[in-house]
């Protein structure tokens, strides 16, 4: 009777522990590379749901990485990030740089069958800026020339966009601009069909309908949108796979169940718990990649609000941030980084003295601004509280709870208000409201202007919904970046922008100390995916190996359950059916 | 009786009017800019100020205020070439509860899209909560100071200090992950797929509701089975089954089902974690999406909705009040 119990203890016991234990599944399939195959779907997920398919006014990353697949621009990036012609054929610059002239490829055709001509390009330009449609940045195109009285609605047209034929497209900007390319690459001015009309319409968003290589058959808000192959693509024999399933609204947790199945091909958003385990699990161990970034975050220093209008005191923090300590709390996802570009836009180069932590230069730096602060005795220093403003839920949370501690050891005492991402905004961006706080930012597009003229320029100030929250102005450094922007010499522009970097880590408006990045993990039978260096979750040229797919559907037959009863609980098995044939005398 | 009747009526009016406009003004009074929001945190100021003009944000409060509400409710026609707006017609009344700013579609068509999925999880959940509560409560009364009494008591006090994202995650782990009984999350396309993917939500929030019924009914029953009408029962040479269901059962149901009824209307808010952690389409989802992106025209849909149901609900328990009740009539 005794053995009878110990056993069933046994078994019960052996259940419990197989069924809590949490371990992530092996990667499903073999890498076996091959020339690609052409079919299967892609399915992977967002924690988001996605605001809209309408290519003029969707522009947040889950809609972006969903509009690379069903909208083709003038032009993309190439796999190293570099601008390449996609629906033109090529690009002619004027020597001038105003005037940019697009020849269309012949024959590409949009998801209604109907051909794609430059009257298209034209029209779908017009529509996105027209003053009635709710696109979220057009005055990024406010070089076209007539960009001005088209938007505000006292022009008919927009003069500067010129249709040569059918089959060519010309640009005429008011001022040369570097950035314009990476502009006309936002799925923003994206051809669309006619039946998106010439003016915007809600319902457009619903059925969208472009030139890329996936069309929508399904597309329903916070569960999924479904797309399959554009057979009448432009590029042949593209795309490999016959659809793509993308999930939205899906819980991290979730994901990882689904993708532990191979019920999910793909996966980006996993939690950093998560993320950890599969690093650290043997199997998974050389697989994945981390997401380039194009992001920079520290904390701002308001120039206009003492104790800030010091520039001592801002060089002081800056010196006083141990970078590595933020990497540290978030290994691999956060990466000391003391500049304002990332890494990937500009070649890496020697950080500036500010830029590094020199807990000395730091004290001294104080003494200077006449905070003279021992460390010893704890006295001195800057005598007020000084608010942080933090966003809730992020790890911006966590920077602020680092930078605090090591801020305190020179004498600068921050009380952190940890507030929603729109009472952010709202109180950063007014005058002498907010001393101190998150800075973080994502490029617009892939150029480094896009790192300073929003958040740092003199024009960027305003009293209210001002970008720049550090109100933070310098002459040389506007005189820098608008002579980036009009140039269009590479060397002259990195020259420039080097002068940029320089002239902010001297001056301190930001002290810039990280860069966030993902973890992107895929099954072995995903082939011809890895991150891009610009667009997010690129998976246009990705494909199935169909026969290592089965084999993920025969795993996801099984359970779970049992299979770590049978294979990796046996160690436990094994030993806890040993203890109940002992007598269980432990 | 009608005069009665009008009064109730009138203040029905003048609740919902209430609780929309101190909606309104506590969501216009915030120091957040939605433009800012739709445009995104990197939007240039000049963009945030074209979606502000053409969303109407630009407008003082009061004029705002006076456009919703007048837009609101009306009795005008729309053009005859006018595209369908979404708006609730109620014979010649329009109920208009505007566009939203993000997902840019009518907010009627919105909630009418997710009330259906919110039903279907709350009538279940509703199920599973009174089929438990009653089985379970009968049980622990009738083996009172048992293991099964004192099994139960600790087991209703965990389910009810168990927080629901805490249940859903264990059911959805062991039940769909492990077992792959019911799926992961997500709502389907065909009815059986639709209850099928219901059961996970309802599951967890039946067993949340089932522990408070557990606690009544048990409570309830043993009172009720000191009754002399019990023992005459019993003294009768019935069973003891039937004694506890035919005559102690039925009484102790009472209160349950009063308790039911006036959590009824709840059942239209949604279940805000149960809904986003089973990625259920439902109302609950709506108003967490809509609030964390100050969608105004939903957070304001929801509120006008949940009101109208709870206001409708007690009206109606007034009218029955009435109907039973001669001095409620003769007030």
């Amino acid at each position: 009777m005794r053995s009878i119990r110990t056993r069933t203890e046994a078994l019960v016991l052996l259940l419990f522990c197989a069924a809590c234990s949490t371990g992530v599944g092996p990667p499903i399939g073999e890498d076996r590379p091959g020339d690609p195959q052409r079919g299967g779907v892609l399915r992977t997920a967002f924690f988001t749901d996605v605001r809209g398919l309408d290519a003029a006014t969707a522009f947040d990353t889950a809609a972006s990485a969903l509009e690379s697949l069903i909208y083709d621009g003038l032009v993309s990036y190439d796999d190293q990030g570099k601008i390449v012609p996609v629906l033109a054929e090529r690009i002619d610059v004027s020597p001038d740089g105003k005037r940019y002239v697009f020849p269309l490829r012949r024959g590409v055709t949009f998801h209604d069958g109907s051909e794609l001509t430059a009257a298209d390009v034209k029209r779908s330009m017009e529509r996105a800026l027209h003053v009635k449609t709710p696109c979220p940045v057009p005055s990024y195109y406010e070089r076209v020339v007539g960009y001005a009285a088209y938007h505000d609605g006292k022009a008919e047209e927009l003069v500067g966009v010129k249709v040569e034929g059918d089959y060519q497209i010309a640009i005429e900007l008011s001022e040369p601009d570097a950035t314009f390319l990476h502009i006309m690459a936002l799925p923003i001015v994206a051809p669309v069909c006619k039946s998106a009309g010439r003016v915007w319409e809600r319902t457009f968003a619903s059925q969208p309908c472009g030139a890329g290589p996936f069309k929508v058959t399904r597309y329903e808000n916070g569960q999924i949108i479904k797309l399959v192959r554009h057979e009448g693509y432009w590029d042949k024999g593209k795309p490999y796979l016959d659809g793509v399933d993308w999930y939205l609204s899906m819980q991290s947790f979730t994901q990882r169940f689904k993708f532990d199945q191979g019920d999910i091909d793909y996966i980006r958003e996993l939690s950093e718990a998560d993320s950890l385990l599969y690093r650290t699990t043997p199997a998974w161990r050389g697989r994945g990649e981390w997401e380039p970034s194009l992001t920079t975050g520290g904390t701002f220093m308001n120039t206009e609000m003492p104790p800030f209008d010091n520039r001592h005191v801002r060089r002081a923090v800056s010196y006083a941030i141990d970078r590595e300590q933020l990497a540290g709390v978030r290994p691999g996802h956060v990466r000391a980084h003391a500049k304002m570009v990332p890494n990937v836009l500009i070649a890496p180069e020697p950080e500036y003295p500010q830029q590094r932590f020199d807990y000395a230069t730091a004290l001294e730096e104080m003494r200077l601004a006449g905070y003279a602060y021992d460390p010893k005795t704890g006295q001195g220093g800057y005598p007020h509280e000084i608010p942080y403003l933090a966003i809730l839920d992020s790890y911006a949370q966590t920077a602020a709870e680092i930078y605090q501690q090591q801020l305190a050891k020179i004498g600068i005492r921050i009380k952190i208000q940890v507030v929603g991402w729109p009472t952010f905004l709202a109180k950063t961006g007014r005058r002498k409201t907010a001393q101190m706080g998150f800075s973080g930012w994502h490029a617009d597009f892939p150029d480094p202007s896009t790192f300073f003229e929003p958040i740092l320029a003199t024009k960027s100030i305003q009293d209210e919904e001002s970008q720049n929250a550090a109100f933070f102005s310098n002459k040389e450094l506007d005189d820098v970046l608008d002579r980036a922007r009009r140039s269009t010499s590479t060397d002259e522009r990195k020259a420039l922008y080097r002068r940029a970097e320089a002239i902010v880590a001297d001056e301190a408006p930001w002290a810039t100390t990280y860069t966030y990045s993902y973890l992107e993990l895929w099954h072995p039978y995903l082939h011809g995916y890895r991150p891009h260096p610009v667009l997010s979750q690129h998976v246009r040229n990705a494909w199935i190996d169909a026969g290592q797919k089965k084999l993920a559907r025969r795993g996801a037959r099984g359970l779970p359950f049992l299979d770590r009863l049978v294979q990796s609980g046996s160690k436990h098995a094994r030993t806890t059916l040993a203890l109940a044939e002992s007598g269980g005398s432990r | 009786m009608l005069a009665y009747l009008g009064r109730r009526l009138l203040w029905s009016f003048f609740t919902i009017w209430a609780v929309v406009t101190a909606t309104f003004f506590i969501y216009n009074v915030l120091p957040e800019d939605p433009a800012r929001v739709i445009a995104g945190p990197q939007a240039r100021p000049a963009d945030v100020a074209r979606i502000r003009t053409q969303l109407g944000l630009d407008r003082p409060v009061h004029i705002r205020y006076a456009r919703y509400m007048t837009g609101l409710v009306s009795l005008k026609k729309p053009p005859a070439d006018a595209k369908d707006d979404g708006a609730w017609k109620l014979g010649p009344v329009r109920i208009d509860l505007g566009v939203s700013y993000l997902k840019r579609k009518p907010v009627t068509t919105l909630l009418a899209k997710a009330l259906p999925p919110t039903l279907l999880v709350g009538f279940l959940a509703l199920a599973i909560e009174v089929a438990i509560g009653a089985a379970a409560g009968m049980l622990a009364a009738m083996k009172r100071h048992g293991f099964l009494d004192y099994g139960t008591v600790a087991l209703t006090l965990v389910g009810i200090s168990a927080p629901t994202f805490l249940t859903g995650l264990l059911l959805q782990h062991f039940l769909a992950r492990e077992l792959r009984l019911f799926p992961l999350d997500g709502y389907g396309q065909t009815s059986a797929e639709q209850l099928h993917s219901a059961m996970l939500p309802a599951l967890t929030l039946g067993l949340y509701g089932a522990a408070y019924y557990t606690r009544l009914v048990r409570d309830e029953m043993i009172t009720l089975l000191k009754e002399d009408y019990i023992r005459t029962a019993r003294a009768k040479g019935q069973s003891e089954w039937l004694v506890v269901i035919r005559h102690a059962l039925r009484n102790a149901l009472m209160p349950l089902v009063t308790v039911v009824g006036l959590s009824m209307g709840s059942l239209v808010g949604g279940a805000i974690v149960t809904e986003k952690i089973f990625r259920w389409p439902g109302i609950g989802s709506l108003s967490v999406d809509a609030i964390v992106e100050r969608d105004g025209p939903v957070i304001m849909g929801v509120v006008i909705l949940f009101s109208s149901v709870v206001v409708a609900a007690n009206f109606l328990v007034d009218l029955s009040y009435a109907v039973l009740d001669p001095r409620v009539r003769r007030r």
